[in-house]
């Protein structure tokens, strides 16, 4: 019964995907108009602008990640930002070693987050809900207390990224601009394709149940793994291009909870499980931030009442507020029996 | 994770760090010492897990918070920090009943998520509202005589600090433990723990339990954080860390097992101290590695979960 369901539900979506139309192709335009505008944007903008965007875009990626965990999956991880640090690290020490231009060295941070994703899989799946995400937690405390002990890795003091002298200030700072915005779209994309297909309709059906999806022939823990690790590689990947901005990685900094806080902000803020949640978070985030963070803790205390206020009010986040009135789904990723 | 690993296979098969019985009884006892410590922050936390099916990630917050208040009491009374537990827990309680009835009382039982989410969000307000009041600067709790005396035992000394600490967690743990499995409230508590609907059907207004339970939980943070503030440095920046020592215990122990959370802070307590030894900088370390692997050897935790 449950099988027949989601068969109609895949060929429900399936239609809409065939039935092209006119808005798919106003809706193609503006988007690359968009991102024609973003790809030209070094050269019409300050140093200072460029850098904000390369937060923008990595805290975006790093957001999205946490919520196609905890949204679609189910998986609440509070240790997301052990693959930040894992993928900076990555990066910093290939490019260091091998005298290799650190866009060059991205794919490591990529390759590295999945394998340690693989190994953490092992003992964090034996734990469930609250357990999980607390574990995860451990593993990153781990993580930072190892790499703090570890002479190869530059212990306490880390590694500056020798590599990036010799490149021009303005192909250094365009070239990181380029390299986030490629994270930011390329994780969206990523995501989105991701769901629209056969995974993500195993994933919503493990959300809404996951008794009733396992009976329907979908293995609940391959798909939950598979998202972790997918997660992982955009969590790492982002760390990496957020630390060549900053040119200089250290344990402290880099495995710090206040990325997977900054996570959990903008996914809780703008709505947990919806493409469109994360990017109305991370506006407000930022916009935030660079009205509120001059007064130093009292930001902190702001943001954590926010965050409390979004919990107990509206827990679908902002996005849950204007679905609430207007039923629309830019994304198309929705998924309704007809 | 590399060299911590090599270190200790290194320290392992090194002849010249002869095995010395008297260094290593003396680790074991300040370790399980040190674990009645860490058994008594996590005794909060396994209360509000295996009755309320709720995690509260500001934990070790409440426990430095309580540490504190404490030192505010000191040094405006003339009460010292053990006298200063008379204010501090009826405080402590108070704080927790209206934590529960104004904030967590709306989303406990919607879903695991929520509860999770909020008090992360709480536990960042609590830190930087630490930190406003009482700067980023680390403090203690004036632990007078008590910090230097120490027993002498067979060639070994043992500080009575730490003695006293873990006879008050025992008692804390002997009498919590009587509360729930011998009163007529502790037979409410194991009901909603069992069923809350069939719980509320009987007649228990669980919402109010919950905000009495809260408030008993912080009691205990209470008194743990007195004794962790008397014993180490805090900061407001030491939360995150005890919660995570707290969270070790209570999964070691398995869910909804009072004395097998006691059993875990133990077990954390003494890999930690023999975790220092290798490496005095390891100590954390080992107390979360031999916690990943006894959760890869038994995710249920070591202890049948009875439920509390």
């Amino acid at each position: 019964m449950k099988s027949e369901n989601l068969s109609v539900t895949a060929a429900a979506a399936n239609t809409t995907g065939v039935a092209v139309n006119k808005t798919y192709w106003i809706k193609s335009i503006i988007l690359l108009g968009l991102l024609g505008v973003l790809i030209a944007l070094p050269w019409f903008t300050g140093y200072s602008t460029q850098r904000l965007m390369v937060e923008l875009f990595t805290f975006y990626a790093i957001a999205l990640a946490w919520n196609l965990l905890a949204g679609y999956g189910g998986i609440v991880s509070v240790g997301q930002h052990v693959f930040v640090g894992i993928g900076a690290y990555a990066m910093f020490s290939v490019s260091t070693t091998f005298s290799l231009n650190p866009w060059l060295a991205l794919p490591a941070s990529i390759i590295v987050s999945i394998l340690f994703a693989l190994i953490f899989a092992v003992p964090m799946f034996r734990l469930r809900g609250a357990y999980f995400a607390v574990g995860t937690w451990v593993l990153a405390e781990m993580a930072r207390i190892a790499v703090l002990n570890s002479d190869w890795l530059g212990a306490g003091g880390g590694i500056p990224l020798t590599t990036m002298t010799g490149i021009s200030r303005w192909l250094r700072n365009a070239g990181v601009y380029w390299a986030a915005l490629a994270v930011g779209a390329g994780s969206l994309a990523v995501i989105w394709w991701l769901m629209r297909g056969r995974l993500g309709l195993a994933l919503l059906s493990v959300r809404d149940s996951e008794a009733a999806a396992s009976a329907s022939g979908v293995n609940v823990l391959r798909t939950k793994v598979i998202l972790w690790v997918i997660a992982a590689a955009i969590t790492g990947t982002a760390g990496a291009v957020a630390y060549m901005n900053t040119l200089q990685v250290s344990p402290g900094a880099t495995f710090s909870l206040n990325w997977t806080a900054a996570a959990i902000f903008i996914a809780v803020l703008g709505g947990i499980g919806t493409l469109e949640g994360p990017l109305i978070g991370v506006i407000v985030y930022f916009l935030l931030r660079e009205c509120f963070s001059s007064y130093g803790s009292w930001y902190f205390i702001i943001l954590g009442c926010i965050a409390i206020l979004t919990m107990v009010l509206a827990p679908g986040g902002a996005w849950s507020l204007i679905t609430r009135r207007k039923q629309i789904d830019p994304f198309g990723i929705r998924r309704i029996l007809s | 994770m590399a060299r911590p690993l090599m270190l200790t296979i290194m320290r392992l098969l090194t002849p010249t760090l002869e095995f010395d019985m008297l260094v290593f009884i003396e680790t074991l006892i300040n370790g399980l010492l040190l674990g009645a410590l860490y058994a008594l922050f996590g005794m909060g936390l396994s209360l509000s897990l295996g009755v309320m099916r709720m995690i509260n990630i500001a934990h070790g917050d409440f426990i430095v918070l309580g540490a504190y208040l404490s030192s505010v009491i000191v040094m405006s009374t003339d009460l010292g920090p053990l006298a200063s537990l008379l204010l501090l827990l009826p405080l402590m309680f108070v704080i927790g009943w209206l934590l529960q009835v104004v904030l967590f009382n709306r989303v406990v039982g919607r879903d695991p998520l929520s509860p999770l989410l909020l008090t992360f969000g709480l536990s960042i307000v609590i830190q930087n509202l630490l930190q406003e009041g009482f700067s980023a600067d680390t403090r203690s709790l004036p632990a007078g005589d008590l910090a230097l005396q120490g027993v002498e035992l067979g060639g070994m000394s043992i500080g009575v600090l730490p003695l006293i600490s873990a006879a008050i967690s025992i008692a804390v743990f002997w009498f919590i433990n009587r509360l729930i499995h011998r009163s007529p409230v502790g037979a409410a508590v194991r009901a909603v723990a069992d069923d809350q609907e069939t719980a509320r059907l009987v007649g228990v207004n669980d919402k109010r339990l919950f905000a009495y339970m809260t408030g008993l939980i912080l009691v205990t943070v209470g008194i743990a954080s007195v004794l962790y503030g008397m014993r180490t440095p805090f900061s407001p920046a030491s939360g995150p860390e005890r919660l995570i020592f707290s969270f070790e215990a209570v999964v070691l122990g398995g869910l909804g097992n009072l004395w097998g959370t006691f059993i875990g802070g133990l077990i954390i307590g003494v890999s930690q101290l023999f975790g220092a030894r290798i490496d005095t900088g390891l100590g954390p370390f080992f107390g979360h590695l031999v916690f990943l692997l006894a959760l890869i050897a038994r995710p249920q935790g070591l202890f049948k979960g009875g439920k509390s």
